[in-house]
């Protein structure tokens, strides 16, 4: 099996799938060798330098490639200084573009597409036909559907292990993950022990990756529930399929695969990178709140992220307006993980 | 301690500035107002009769005037975390608490325009600068340049949102763009940077007649005032009064016995006092990385798609390896002999790779590169002591 690294939410994983690989996501780790401290300054974000230091530390050799979309300023200075110093392990960068309204957006992220298609081609030496993308959208497709299904189940749930679940589609092979994730939900639901709350707070997680396991856990000691989430790796990142190849033919006999690719990436829930003015993440929050009738947010922010820095105010603002209870949390290596679990079961103390 | 010359054409351009401002209070009253990016195309704007404003200029004056740590306290206790953007809290403190800020703040907007080929925190904050005022936003995504020169793709995805952009202002101004007055805009903006490039060009000269600090004043009208006559009259002044200097042997540093380069952009609240123990030891910074980043040329024959060009190669637009190639292209044209790279906490783009491009420089150039921790307008993040102790040993290494 051979695979490929990858981070951002705006990935098309499928487009690799197809050519043989297996994408798994590359998450932070609270393991560090600091070789990263040598390239990055000391206001870049963990995911970034965990990432770098893991390729400097040789423990992504086994990756054939890894991939990064266009997203924030230290991303996009992650992938230049990946080319020149993680050259044993070559980078496919994907433009994918800011805009998701503007007329030209989707023919540009088609030719970028194209161009990372080519690209993936080069690196195994076989073309990626039509058919395989049509099988591998189809694959993807299976796996959000039972992610959504997983997510449905969320409020009886321990939090930690529905992000073990939901963590676990970025980094197992996808026609594993959907064999025992099928069987799982067959299961009949056994609520975990969470203590003896009747009526368990409600929980809303907002944020960039899946949230930090002592923060999960910190959550459950306390007795809450996540409920839901505005995560960029979270549920939206599984809301919305690709067409496939069966939906196609009656309506439109000429889209290929890339533009079934092209129209789920346009069609996703914005993280804060891109901007789509008809769906304003903070409308979003506020709907998400009242549909899953959530007591409270937190938000799980890595030190000096811009993107999710600006919206986390603008949020805020929001929640307290409306009367809704929120809390922010700040992840970083050196994050204290005794002051974190304090502050995390006094909020769910509170809003129980 | 000695007294160094100063140029007269500043305190003319610090004038020019500062009536910009005024008149921008009057005249926004009578034609529409719109802020803009510094990276943005705004020869656009120029040609439709909009007026415009900089709120990343209007960020550095509040870092020069010392202002920026209070008006940041404002943003912050608004909810914005203390490690974003320090133009950005300033600007965004000034708009939440006018009273207390340089010049009352600055008149409210009709348009906000935000274009990405800086960095992608413009997004942010002219997001919540769209909230906080509730007026129309248009973003020009122009894709970072992964590879130099532009994929054909990327320049026609710019382009054909330029000319969506000028629809856009059409319909929110209900004014109409005429062909010949953006030649003349473009030409115009063109007359300038050809200019602002002869002005950089003086530091080649030895001594130099012009330090960075000297440049991070100038450089003003061309970021706010490209594409106006004044912009031209400020730096034809500019020029003439460094030919002056270079006849008759005068460096901004006298007694120059050595040559730096800056990089990334200024401190803005140390702007003279930083340099001052550089120019005491007889250095001057005769280049630098911030205000070469307007020395981009406009093609006439194909206004929109020259712009998608030019906007798009903007140096911190472009990948790692073209970037290092212009400093070190810079580095020997300007016969520098050290480097000062300013690692700014508020801007990602200029700071990220700059232990990488240090590491290529040392060993192409054999030049001695400090790089600083410190950032553009929040104080607060400014360590005088440890400032001090690494200057004074980078300068025993010159």
């Amino acid at each position: 099996m051979k695979t490929v690294g990858f981070l951002t939410a705006y990935v098309p994983e499928e487009i690799f799938h197809a050519a043989g690989l297996t994408p798994v996501f590359i998450f932070h780790t609270p393991e560090d060798e600091g070789r990263a401290r040598a390239h990055l300054p000391g206001f870049t974000c963990w995911i970034a330098g965990s990432a770098l230091d893991q390729a400097l530390t040789g423990k992504l050799d086994g990756l054939v490639g890894m991939a990064m979309a266009q997203t924030c300023d230290t991303i996009q200075g992650l992938a230049d200084i990946w080319r020149q110093n993680v050259a044993h392990i070559p980078l496919l960068h994907f433009g994918m573009p800011l805009r998701l309204d503007s007329p030209s957006t989707r023919q540009y992220l088609l030719a970028e597409l194209r161009s990372l298609r080519g690209r993936i081609q080069a690196l195994t030496g076989h073309p990626i036909s039509d058919d395989a993308l049509w099988q591998s959208i189809a694959v993807y497709n299976r796996t959000r559907a039972l992610v959504r299904r997983l997510y449905a189940r969320a409020p009886h749930l321990a939090p930690s292990d529905l992000y073990a679940l939901v963590r676990a589609a970025f980094r197992t092979p996808k026609e594993t993950y959907n064999e025992h994730m099928a069987q799982l939900l067959e299961l009949p639901l056994v609520l975990p022990d969470l203590g003896s709350r009747r009526n368990p707070p409600r929980v809303l997680l907002a944020g960039c990756e899946l949230a930090d396991p002592v923060l999960l856990d910190a959550i459950a000691q306390a007795g809450g529930r996540v409920v839901g989430d505005i995560l960029d790796l979270g549920e939206r990142y599984f809301a919305i399929d690709a067409a496939t190849g069966a939906q196609r033919e009656p309506t439109a006999p000429d889209q290929n695969p890339l533009e079934a690719l092209a129209d789920r990436l346009l069609a996703l829930t914005p993280t804060p990178t891109k901007y789509r003015p008809s769906s304003d993440r903070i409308t979003q929050v506020m709907s998400l709140v009242q549909e899953r009738n959530a007591d409270g947010v937190i938000f799980a922010r890595f030190k000096f992220c811009e993107p999710h820095g600006f919206d986390y105010a603008r949020m805020a603002h929001a929640l307290a307006q409306a009367g809704v209870p929120h809390l922010l949390v700040e992840l970083e290596q050196a994050s204290q993980a005794g002051q974190l679990r304090t502050r995390v079961e006094a909020f769910i103390e509170m809003l129980a | 301690m000695s007294e160094y010359p100063r140029l007269q054409s500043l305190r003319r351009i610090n004038r020019v500035m500062a009536r910009y401002y005024g008149q921008r209070q009057v005249l926004a009253r009578l034609r529409p107002l719109a802020y803009v990016t510094s990276g943005a195309p705004v020869e656009i704007l120029e040609a439709l009769g909009i007026l415009t404003l900089y709120p990343e200029n209007y960020g550095a004056l509040c870092g020069a005037r010392k202002a920026s740590v209070d008006l940041c306290r404002v943003t912050e206790s608004a909810g914005y975390p203390a490690d974003l953007c320090s133009y950005a809290r300033s600007h965004i403190g000034a708009v939440m608490h006018p009273r207390d800020a340089p010049l009352r703040g600055m008149p409210r907007p009709d348009l906000l325009v935000c274009c990405n080929n800086i960095c992608g925190t413009v997004l942010k904050w002219y997001q919540a600068l769209a909230s906080l005022y509730d007026v129309p936003l248009f973003v020009i995504d122009v894709p970072f340049q992964h590879t130099t020169p532009a994929e054909d793709h990327a320049v026609a995805y710019v382009a054909d949102q330029l000319h969506e952009f000028a629809a856009w202002l059409e319909t929110h101004t209900g004014r109409r763009i005429k062909p010949d007055k953006l030649d003349a805009v473009l030409a115009r903006s063109r007359e300038a940077v050809a200019l602002w490039q002869e002005i950089l060009a003086f530091g080649q000269h030895r001594p130099s007649p012009v330090n960075a600090p000297d440049l991070f004043v100038a450089m003003a009208p061309i970021v706010a005032l490209r594409g106006t006559r004044r912009a031209v009259d400020c730096y034809r002044r500019l020029k003439a009064e460094l030919e002056g200097r270079v006849a008759r042997g005068i460096g901004a540093v006298p007694g120059e016995r050595y040559r730096l380069l800056w990089d990334n952009i200024a401190i803005w609240y140390r702007l003279y006092r930083f340099f001052r123990p550089f120019m005491d030891d007889g250095a001057c910074f005769v280049a630098d990385t911030y205000t070469n980043a307007w020395t981009v040329e406009l093609e006439p024959q194909r206004p929109f798609e020259s712009m998608a060009r030019t906007y798009s190669g903007v140096f911190i637009n472009v990948d790692l390896p073209a970037r290092t190639r212009i400093i070190a292209a810079m580095a020997r044209r300007f016969e520098v002999d050290g480097m000062v790279m300013h690692v700014n906490r508020s801007c990602k783009p200029f700071s990220i790779a700059q232990c990488d491009v240090r590491d290529r420089l040392r060993d192409d150039l054999g030049i001695p590169i400090l790089l600083l921790e410190a950032d553009m307008c929040d104080e607060r993040l400014y360590n005088e002591g440890a400032v001090r102790e690494r200057v004074e040993a980078f300068l025993e290494m010159l």
